[in-house]
């Protein structure tokens, strides 16, 4: 298996535990260099958050489990990067267009 | 501040029950009896029954309400929150502020008792204290609330006199002579 490099998830998360909370606490999982939230939708329980991982070698089973731990569902992984260096997506003519 | 606020609510409830029914207590049975082993042993039956009632009825309360919280939440996160993070914080919520209100009421127990455990009870000795207890509570309490300490303070001797007078007023002890 190669190493995953970037992992972007859409997250539902309830406002307690914070995104502070969420954010140290995926920040705190083993060969994760950084992490990114951002939040784009709240509700009334609720919060939808964007969630950017990145690291030498992210356990995305861990970064899961951490997420469902705090309370949170994991609806879409948006991005992956994975192998020995980070690919960045190339824009095409069709996305020109 | 919102977890001291929460622990707040049931320090303040849990020492003004057990003060002042501890209080009603002593002055209560101090019209039928002057026995200051009758008034203690009635004081510290009420102080004991009032810290496990209040404790319990906070535990109950508690797991209730947070438990109807954490299904709130479950139902917009449409998932099962069983063993995670969140149901632990609100069982130790839960534990926690049983406790804190159980033992505020035995603490506040104590205060009214205090004149009777070293040998200078009297009904009065017991008012004096724990209407200046009070006016400590009342400080908390504006403190807590970010309002005026004066009126917190107004409030919580207001009502702490309002019980004696009440207790005197109605003579319980002579209906049981």
């Amino acid at each position: 298996m190669s190493q995953i490099k970037r992992l972007v998830l859409d997250v539902l998360k309830p406002h307690e535990p914070t995104m502070i909370d969420v954010a140290s606490a995926i920040g705190d999982i083993r060969n994760v260099d950084g992490v990114n939230m951002s939040l784009y939708e709240v509700d009334q329980q609720t919060e939808n958050v964007k969630i950017t991982v990145e690291g030498t070698d992210v356990d995305y089973d861990l970064v899961l489990r951490t997420i469902e731990n705090l309370g949170g569902v994991v609806h879409s992984v948006d991005e992956i990067i994975a192998g020995k260096r980070i690919v960045e997506e190339e824009e095409t003519l069709h996305d020109r267009g | 501040m919102s977890l001291n606020l929460e622990a707040g609510r049931y320090v303040i409830l849990g020492s003004v029950d057990g003060l002042l029914a501890t209080l009603g207590i002593i002055v209560g049975v101090s019209v039928t009896t002057a026995q200051n082993s009758v008034i203690v042993s009635a004081a510290f039956g009420g102080a004991i029954a009032l810290a496990l009632t209040n404790g319990l009825g906070s535990y109950l309360a508690e797991s209730t309400i947070e438990y109807g919280k954490l299904s709130i939440t479950e139902k917009s996160l449409l998932r099962d929150l069983s063993d995670t993070y969140i149901e632990s914080q609100t069982r130790r919520k839960i534990i926690r502020d049983a406790f804190s209100s159980g033992a505020a009421s035995f603490i506040g127990s104590l205060v009214p008792i205090s004149p009777y455990l070293f040998s200078v009870g009297s009904p009065i000795a017991s008012v004096s204290l724990s209407l200046s207890s009070l006016v400590v509570l009342g400080v908390y309490a504006g403190y807590l609330s970010k309002r005026s300490y004066i009126i917190s303070i107004i409030k919580m001797v207001g009502l702490g006199a309002l019980i004696v007078i009440a207790v005197q007023l109605l003579r319980i002890g002579h209906l049981v002579r």
